[in-house]
């Protein structure tokens, strides 16, 4: 497939430890052109970096809720 | 009134703000909340009590300057988050840094020698309805709780608190790149911790 393809490229190859810093990153300040889309790359072709995300996203949500909860 | 109606911020004097009719029980109405607040960044009782009531009496003291632009809850949530980072950085400053683990080598673990997860992160199919339920924001705080002191300081001050990545340079003498890490390793830890219960599927 074309995207993994592409994902397999040495310019865009990252590690899920790479990708994961990344994503942490990305919930305090816009990445910069280059990581960002080496993340973008990354996420459409791994599962478990999606998931991390999702999970990053979901603390984020949960001290929200945490903190509003009376 | 219609005379009231028409005065401006620029021309109340002081007594006419907002804040200037606050009497202590409305500000004391939020003490319940302040103090938990305070304490999953403290973690001691006593320290998040006498943070409270400095805060609370701090607050009243000043009440003509809140203007009713945010909640009373946010403004009196600014003026804890002040008295607590002053704290924080007389104890960081007192106390040398605690050898805290290493936690990159520690996350080592998780990755492959190509860097690749070695066990499938869970899945998250509804964040929203996940963090409604009771069960889960209590596992959350409890994971919160078991970080190494600092970490989790500086990540209640993040997403409880609502300090950026500025604030937190500014408050804690610490820079970028450092806020950024130990940020990086709470989420890792808070993740971890949390994937014992299947993150919330369990």
């Amino acid at each position: 497939m074309l995207k993994r393809k592409i994902a397999r490229h040495p310019v865009f190859r990252i590690s899920c430890q790479h990708a994961s810093r990344l994503l942490s990153q990305r919930e305090e300040a816009p990445l910069p052109f280059a990581p960002r889309l080496r993340l973008w790359v990354h996420l459409c072709v791994c599962d478990a970096c999606t998931n991390v995300s999702r999970q990053f996203q979901t603390l984020r949500l949960a001290m929200q809720r945490w903190r509003e909860r009376d | 009134m219609a005379d009231q109606a028409r005065t401006t911020d620029q021309t109340r004097t002081p007594d006419q703000t907002p804040g200037a009719t606050l009497e202590f029980v409305h500000l004391a109405e939020h003490r319940v909340y302040l103090l938990r607040i305070a304490r999953l960044e403290l973690r001691d009782e006593h320290l998040a009590e006498d943070c409270v009531s400095d805060a609370l009496t701090q607050a009243y003291e000043k009440r003509a300057s809140f203007r009713g632009a945010s909640s009373l809850k946010t403004w009196l949530t600014s003026i804890l988050k002040n008295r607590i980072v002053d704290l924080l950085r007389k104890q960081w400053r007192e106390q040398p840094l605690e050898p805290e683990p290493s936690g990159e080598q520690d996350f080592d673990k998780l990755f492959d020698e190509t860097g690749h997860y070695i066990q499938m992160p869970s899945a998250v199919s509804d964040p929203a309805d996940l963090c409604q339920q009771d069960g889960f924001l209590a596992a959350v705080q409890q994971c919160v709780d078991k970080l190494p002191k600092r970490i989790g300081q500086v990540f209640v001050l993040r997403e409880v608190f609502g300090s950026d990545t500025g604030e937190l340079c500014k408050d804690l003498g610490i820079t970028t790149s450092n806020v950024w890490v130990q940020l990086y390793r709470a989420r890792m830890m808070l993740r971890t911790c949390l994937e014992k219960g299947g993150f919330g599927r369990a």
